[in-house]
């Protein structure tokens, strides 16, 4: 419980300077924000001058941070520069599509890669561990972008088997939610294996057998469960990877996600939107961490014995 | 898998070494090419009367694009792109990492937690939101697109940096120095680098992968190399666009992204069993 308070403390810290990086960063950028809003160029000075004013440009720059972070934590985010919409309407607009091919690929990832990781290792050396282990060389080499393209030449406009773009049907999550989960799975189906590989040369599995216990509850029980360690924490990090390439993979899709909000905010300059959804991704990392750290401790008694003296 | 020689150590498999051979000879030809003032017109000229030529059309082995454009020379230009931005990305990554790792892993609980707090705050943030706001101050193109992607990267090699530190730290001969009045500094400069070789190569190798996907992602999304610059990840966005008339670019660029870094993973893996045989026992 104490671990769990000061973890979360932690990501209180790291979450405020994310906030501090992501609005500095936004404003020292050149390129005036009214610049997005008007033609600075044939608009009178003093119409540029009370936009500023409206936006709060002319305040001193903590102030304006202030104001942000006061913004940030009570829900007020501002209104998009092009749209006119407020933010927590596009936000919401658009989050549960990103939730829902986010999820999707996580559990295509790992429901395959996990089962396919552990057959591979109890074969080892057999044509199954071989053709797992080289399919999943070429997944993980192939950029999740080129294999869309790949997917919708051939899936999408020769054999006309799936949509490639849109959201309108429960049909045009599976492409990109396969496609998301293509490099993850083969992530894990390697980890997977190497994990289960090392537990399986273990002493406890002799003893296991010297008791009796039959094969099956061996493998998708013991071993099953020690291996889990490095498969949680492969699974933090993919969150963050995940949700880099979800920003692509919407994009070429055309799936109306938080990731086309966020590059699409980018290349408008639409400061509000974009700095509330770099905020929100960095908060959902940070947070996702911090519950890796949590359910690793559950899973691993080790970490929990040595944490507590380190602590 | 590996063959193990007799002397216990895995050699490099001789055919990634000539593969990748084969590219870096590509790609500096393509580097020359797009750098010299008088040869770069091969890779932008447009030829409006001879679009979508199909691979093996004469005088133009690989096609041309929607503006008539020759593949094979924008190929080239955008390889030698990628290898520029991979192995620029991976030096400043490690030596970034390096420093902060070993600052981090040597110098004590603070040194080791303001490491581990910047770190955490690095990884909040996708490399893409770091290549805008340095496309705002350079201009979008490549320079922009090698410090982002530097700056997120070092974070990873810093955490591996620190955990090395943290457990060579505490073994014997590191302390026999520590008793013999070797200075912290010195120690951690000589001592604990080398120990540190093998995972340095085995990151720089996986670097230089990664930020050449990230590199053609990053400018297929159009936040990177700005057209005409011939970047595999332009070539892709650009045949994206015309996918139902030519297939072509889109496979050929895609192919060629795909087997490069197909042959640095395999490179990887093979180094990092050279020097962990804890891994080779499990393939």
């Amino acid at each position: 419980m104490r671990f769990a308070l000061q973890r979360l403390a932690y990501a209180v810290l790291v979450l405020f300077l994310a906030s501090v990086v992501t609005f500095f960063s936004m404003r020292v950028t050149p390129g005036d924000v009214t610049a997005s809003i008007v033609n600075v160029a044939t608009t009178p000075p003093e119409v540029v001058e009370k936009l500023k004013e409206q936006l709060g440009l002319n305040l001193p720059i903590w102030q304006q941070y202030w104001n942000y972070l006061t913004g940030m934590v009570t829900g007020h985010l501002g209104v998009s520069l092009v749209t006119k919409l407020p933010v927590t309407t596009l936000i919401a607009n658009s989050a549960s599509y990103t939730v829902i091919l986010a999820i999707s690929a996580f559990f295509v990832a790992f429901g395959l890669g996990v089962p396919i990781g552990v057959i591979a290792a109890l074969n080892r050396g057999g044509w199954f561990d071989r053709v797992a282990l080289a399919v999943a060389s070429f997944f993980l080499a192939i950029p999740n972008f080129v294999l869309a393209l790949v997917a919708v030449l051939v899936l999408g406009l020769q054999l006309r088997w799936l949509p490639v773009s849109g959201s309108t049907s429960w049909k045009n999550l599976i492409l990109p939610a396969l496609i998301l989960a293509a490099e993850p799975c083969a992530l894990t189906v390697r980890v997977g294996r190497t994990a289960v590989l090392e537990q399986l040369s273990a002493d406890y599995i002799r003893t296991l057998w010297a008791r009796g216990i039959r094969q099956v509850r061996i493998h998708w029980i013991h071993v099953l469960r020690n291996s889990l360690s490095p498969i949680i924490s492969l699974g933090s990090i993919q969150v963050r990877t995940l949700l880099g390439y979800t920003l692509i993979i919407e994009v070429i899709f055309r799936w109306p996600g938080l990731g086309t909000q966020l590059v699409n905010s980018i290349l408008h300059r639409d400061y509000p939107v974009a700095q509330a959804l770099a905020l929100l991704l960095a908060a959902v990392v940070i947070i996702s961490s911090a519950l890796t750290d949590l359910v690793y401790r559950w899973a691993d008694p080790r970490v929990r014995l040595s944490g507590s003296e380190a602590a | 898998m590996a063959s193990t020689p007799r002397s216990g150590m895995v050699r490099i498999n001789p055919w990634i070494l000539v593969a990748l051979a084969v590219y870096a000879v590509a790609g500096l030809t393509g580097i020359v090419v797009l750098l010299s003032p008088t040869m770069n017109n091969r890779m932008t000229d447009t030829d409006l009367t001879s679009t979508f030529l199909h691979p093996l059309s004469p005088g133009h082995p690989l096609g041309t694009d929607s503006l008539g454009r020759d593949l094979m020379w924008r190929l080239l230009g955008g390889l030698g792109v990628s290898i520029c931005v991979g192995v620029g990305v991976a030096l400043i990554s490690i030596v970034l990492g390096l420093a902060l790792g070993v600052f981090g892993g040597f110098f004590g609980r603070t040194a080791s937690f303001a490491t581990g707090l910047v770190v955490d705050v690095t990884w909040a943030f996708p490399a893409i939101l770091l290549a805008i706001v340095f496309a705002g101050w350079l201009g979008p193109g490549l320079p922009a697109v090698v410090l982002a992607l530097a700056l997120t990267g070092w974070a990873s090699f810093a955490v591996i940096v620190r955990g090395e530190m943290l457990s060579l730290r505490e073994r014997d001969f590191i302390a026999a120095a520590r008793v013999l009045g070797v200075s912290r500094l010195k120690i951690s400069l000589t001592h604990l680098l080398v120990s540190l070789f093998p995972v340095t190569m085995v990151v720089s190798v996986f670097f230089v992968s990664t930020s050449i996907v990230a590199e053609s992602g990053l400018s297929f999304l159009g936040l990177g190399a700005q057209p005409p610059t011939p970047s595999l990840g332009v070539i892709l966005a650009e045949g994206r666009d015309y996918l139902s008339q030519s297939w072509w670019p889109v496979i050929l660029a895609g192919a060629l992204l795909t087997g490069l870094v197909l042959l640095l993973n395999a490179l990887a893996d093979n180094v990092r069993d050279r020097f962990d045989p804890r891994s080779r026992r499990l393939q």
